[in-house]
């Protein structure tokens, strides 16, 4: 098992580096660089050249992909000093630096990280909360009492929170909670840094509550539909395997049946979602972010492309790369629990 | 019994999916602290309300360091935070004193002397005590004084900086040398020195009649040397900057919110009554302005799909207000691309766009249909109407028929033509050009192709060195005002030699790199260095004339105008050159009390 765990974990290096590599050269191909252009204005090219300078973007590319990975002062050493470290340079990815960004000019990406991760993963892991909290029991429920009018009713409820973007219900939310009805604040989000543990509220009073029902609610809906729905339909497929007809056939009380035997099973399929899930809600959501004006992460991966602001993309990508190699992770673990006859070693 | 451990089991798988190597323990610190509430922070309720302003800068300032300014909204907190030698008069526009009290020109021109204010200090707010603390020097106040400028200046125009803006202190002696690197210049070679601790002169590479506005902006502010070079790059961080302006900065959390406070070691302290200022970081207009109607900002801007109904409903429409924006927005044609090489071509397609139909049906926001580049409140534009071809779709349709004639050509050859108007992908943008097609469509019979691009994929592609085939016949653009003055909008903007020349005038070669000069570019470059205002005027009115009406070189389609909503308790101004003094605002700080409690 340990054994299995490092194996994985030496794999996610390659994962990383190929991840790195495709993003560093893709963003890089798109036409006009971060500092072509202020506004509509044209730079100079002695200015362009001065910023390009200073953020080493004057490179050859393979040596800046060097600096990016190693540091500058690794590049200065191999180059025998033709590329020199200038102040503010990068130390490098392995050593945790991410650079500073093309954009914020007095912030590093790591900075940028630091701010806006964490409130991505406090809504994320709400929203995720609700999605699972709602979503698997409905569809536990939904398939025990299949073609039932209950059945129907989640279907419905499902199928309408899977097709309701969170851009409508989000609006929908603030018009009527807040301003209609003045029960909660319109937007922005209740908690600030410095976190605890670099990601927990300080304050978990009504000021964090009030401010974080409703991009919860509205991100995990949509959650919940689909994990209810996936939840149904897993589960009415291992009611009808051979074992469970035993099970019931040695005479086993119907609930052991349905919670020892077929609903560990029938997780499966959802577990398997949950990965890439957990990986996508918490690295933030553009569009619930934007509309409760939330300060997370979801705007840096979109945003990011229109400024050209290479480090930041490159920043948000390789964490988005590390949580969703990690989650996977997580989630091959957990079948072995799941369903015995999964073994790693 | 067996409820209670589905309840476990479905915990367990919650808690399964969830986590994960860097947090799966934090997930559970949450529960541990949500059941105690030992490390809950309560804010000490505070005894004195201050008269607090909420308002939304709508993006995360990407620096207040002024030396790297560029956007609008890090300019509008550098001018609370810093003071410039001047400033813009806000009703009329005009460059009035500010740390300069008095400056004097030489006779030639070239050399601008000003005489600054002994008694705005620098200061720096400690985050510690809450309180705005005097910089000292050996016990003394440190006040601002010409070093501080001259620093501030080569700062600015040092390459290490790499500021974008530094081209605009360009005009100054060597200033372009010392920044583009040339071999023999260093910092000291540039004409800016500070004779003593309260004079400060400018020595400019050739007369610059407009250079106080220039020595007023936010690149030319004194700047602390000792807070920058003990801080670096962060330096502009609460706690750590030092400033000398009318506002203090409390606390920047970064892409969320900002807090200002008044600084009350400025002279003018007394005279500011708002004493906080809550700036929120919202992007989304839409939300912004739900913040508005609930009373969560006391002014915002109105976002277009909102405009009917804020003109309709009896409180928004009362608190709604339309002022001009100093930029304009404009079709520029590609002059050496057939068949907009014609000077007829050109004619038709400008005379046949209905701008006041435009504004009024399309963009709705109160903008004023253009005739000529730079808008009202510009030193030398033209009155409005006076300058610029009128709409006369029958008189369009003969100047094109009339090259069809000579060309011998027909309407479909010409079409076969693709004649391409491209604009920057945007929803505005799309509806303004499907306007205009329509229209050509209508009153030419020529049908052209709408394109669109990603913002800094089209800037590229609309560059003058971009090959003539990739070059759309038609494209759109803005342009805003970095100091009020013509210089910056028909010369830097137009003028085939010295300007940027996107509209590819008097171009040698295809990619423009030679160019011949004519008497429009002839013009522009005279009346940036001619001294006498009433001159430069004429001058700037004739070239404006030509490049509008004779060569029909773009089309000016309309100068910005400003949608705001602004609550009945506050007192705010919408500067003719824009900005924003938030230490100029007032609050009736009972209205709104008893409006939001």
């Amino acid at each position: 098992m340990t054994r299995y765990i490092i194996r994985r974990i030496l794999g996610f290096i390659p994962v990383m580096f190929a991840v790195a590599i495709f993003t560093f050269v893709l963003v890089r191909v798109i036409p006009g660089g971060p500092f072509d252009f202020v506004g509509d204005r044209a730079l100079p090219p002695s200015i362009v050249a001065n910023i390009e300078a200073k953020y080493h973007l004057d490179w050859p590319v393979h040596i800046q992909f060097i600096s990016y990975l190693l540091g500058d002062d690794v590049v200065e050493l191999l180059t025998g000093g033709e590329y020199e470290m200038t102040a503010g340079g990068s130390r490098g990815l392995i050593r945790g630096d991410l650079g500073p960004s093309l954009f914020y000019r007095s912030q590093s990406v790591n900075d940028i990280i630091k701010g806006s991760f964490p409130i991505s993963l406090q809504l994320g892991i709400l929203a995720l909360a609700i999605g699972i909290g709602i979503g698997i029991p409905a569809g536990i429920i939904a398939a025990l009492r299949q073609n039932s009018w209950v059945d129907y009713t989640a279907t419905f409820v499902a199928v309408l929170g899977v097709s309701i973007p969170s851009m409508v219900i989000g609006p929908v939310f603030i018009w009527l909670f807040a301003i209609r009805l003045g029960w909660l604040p319109v937007a922005t989000w209740g908690a600030k840094p410095p976190f605890i543990l670099g990601f927990i509220p300080r304050n978990l009073g009504w000021e964090f509550w009030s401010k974080a029902i409703m991009p919860s609610v509205a991100l995990g809906t949509g959650l919940s539909a689909y994990i209810a729905r996936l939840t149904r339909a897993s589960l009415l497929q291992v009611l009808r395997e051979d074992y469970i007809r035993t099970a019931r056939s040695k005479g086993l009380h119907e609930r052991v049946v349905i919670i020892v035997h077929a609903l560990k099973n029938s997780l499966i399929p959802v577990v398997t979602i949950m990965g890439p899930l957990f990986a996508a809600i918490v690295t933030g959501t553009f569009i619930v972010e934007q509309i409760f004006g939330i300060n997370g992460m979801g705007k840096h991966f979109v945003m990011s492309v229109g400024n050209r602001d290479y480090q930041i993309l490159m920043g948000v990508t390789l964490l988005y790369t590390l949580l969703l190699v990690g989650a996977n992770l997580i989630v091959d673990l957990t079948y072995a629990w799941l369903d015995p006859r999964i073994r790693f070693d | 019994m067996k409820a209670k451990r589905m309840t476990i089991l479905l915990g367990l798988l919650v808690m399964a999916g969830m986590v994960l190597s860097a947090c799966g323990q934090e997930v559970v610190t949450v529960t541990v602290i949500e059941g105690g509430e030992v490390i809950v922070v309560t804010a000490t309720p505070t005894v004195y309300d201050p008269v607090t302003l909420n308002l939304n800068l709508g993006t995360e300032p990407p620096t207040v360091d002024p030396a790297l300014s560029t956007d609008t909204t890090s300019v509008d907190l550098v001018a609370n935070l810093f003071m410039g030698l001047t400033r813009f008069d806000p009703v009329t526009g005009a460059v009035i004193p500010w740390l300069a009290e008095t400056w004097e020109v030489s006779d030639d021109g070239t050399i601008y002397t000003f005489h600054l204010r002994t008694d705005i200090p620098w200061v720096q707010y400690n985050t510690g005590t809450g309180e705005v603390d005097l910089v000292t020097v050996d016990g003394a106040t440190r006040y601002v004084n010409a070093y501080d400028v001259e620093y501030g200046t080569k700062r600015t125009i040092d390459p290490v900086t790499a500021s974008d803006y530094s081209y605009v202190l360009y005009i100054i002696k060597n200033a372009q040398a010392v920044n583009s690197g040339e071999e023999g210049f260093t910092l000291d070679d540039i004409g800016v020195t500070a004779l003593d601790a309260t004079t400060v002169q400018f020595e400019l590479e050739s007369p610059a009649g407009f250079f106080p506005a220039i020595a007023g902006m936010w690149i030319a502010n004194p700047t602390p040397e000792w807070v920058i070079t003990a801080a670096g790059e962060n330096w502009i961080e609460p706690g750590t900057m030092a400033t000398n302006g009318p506002l203090v900065m409390t606390e920047w959390v970064h892409g969320s919110e900002m807090t200002l406070i008044v600084n009350p070691h400025w002279p003018g302290a007394g005279d500011i009554q708002i004493e906080r200022y809550e700036l929120l970081m919202i992007q989304e207009a839409s939300t912004a302005f739900a913040l508005y109607e609930n009373n969560e900002l006391d002014s915002t801007g109105v976002p277009l799909p909102e405009m009917d109904r804020v003109k309709a409903d009896p409180v928004l429409s009362a608190e709604y207000v339309n002022y001009a924006d100093v930029c304009t927005y404009y079709y520029g044609f590609t002059n050496n691309k057939p068949p907009m090489d014609d000077v007829r071509v050109r004619k038709a397609f400008s005379m046949s766009v209905d701008k006041v139909s435009l504004v009024e049906n399309v963009l709705k926001g109160g903008q004023i249909p253009a005739g000529h580049f730079a808008p009202p409140g510009i030193f030398g534009t033209p009155a409005i109407g006076s300058v610029g071809l009128d709409y006369d779709p029958t008189a369009a349709a003969a100047l094109l028929q009339e090259y069809l004639d000579e060309m011998g050509i027909t309407i479909e050859d010409f079409n076969a033509m693709d004649v391409t108007l491209m604009h920057n992908t945007s929803e505005g943008h799309a509806m303004i050009a499907a306007a205009i097609q329509q229209m050509w469509l209508e009153n030419l019979g020529v049908e052209v192709r709408v394109e669109n691009q990603e913002w800094g994929v089209y800037l590229t592609t609309i560059q003058n060195d971009t090959p003539l085939a990739d070059m759309p016949h038609v494209w759109r653009l803005g342009w805003c005002a970095d100091y009020p003055d013509e210089n910056n909008w028909v010369h830097e903007v137009f003028n085939a030699d010295a300007g940027a020349n996107r509209l590819r005038r008097g171009c040698v070669d295809e990619v423009c790199a030679e160019v011949v000069t004519s008497r429009f570019d002839d013009l522009t470059a005279q009346a940036g260095v001619e001294a006498d205002p009433a001159t430069r005027i004429e001058l700037y009115f004739e070239a404006e004339q030509i490049l509008s009406e004779i060569e029909a070189a773009y089309i000016p389609i309309y100068f910005y105008a400003g949608n705001s909503v602004a609550k009945p308790w506050l007192t705010r101004d919408f500067p003719l050159l824009g900005g924003n003094n938030f230490f100029e605002w007032e609050i009736d700080w009972d209205a709104k009390t008893a409006a939001t409690r």
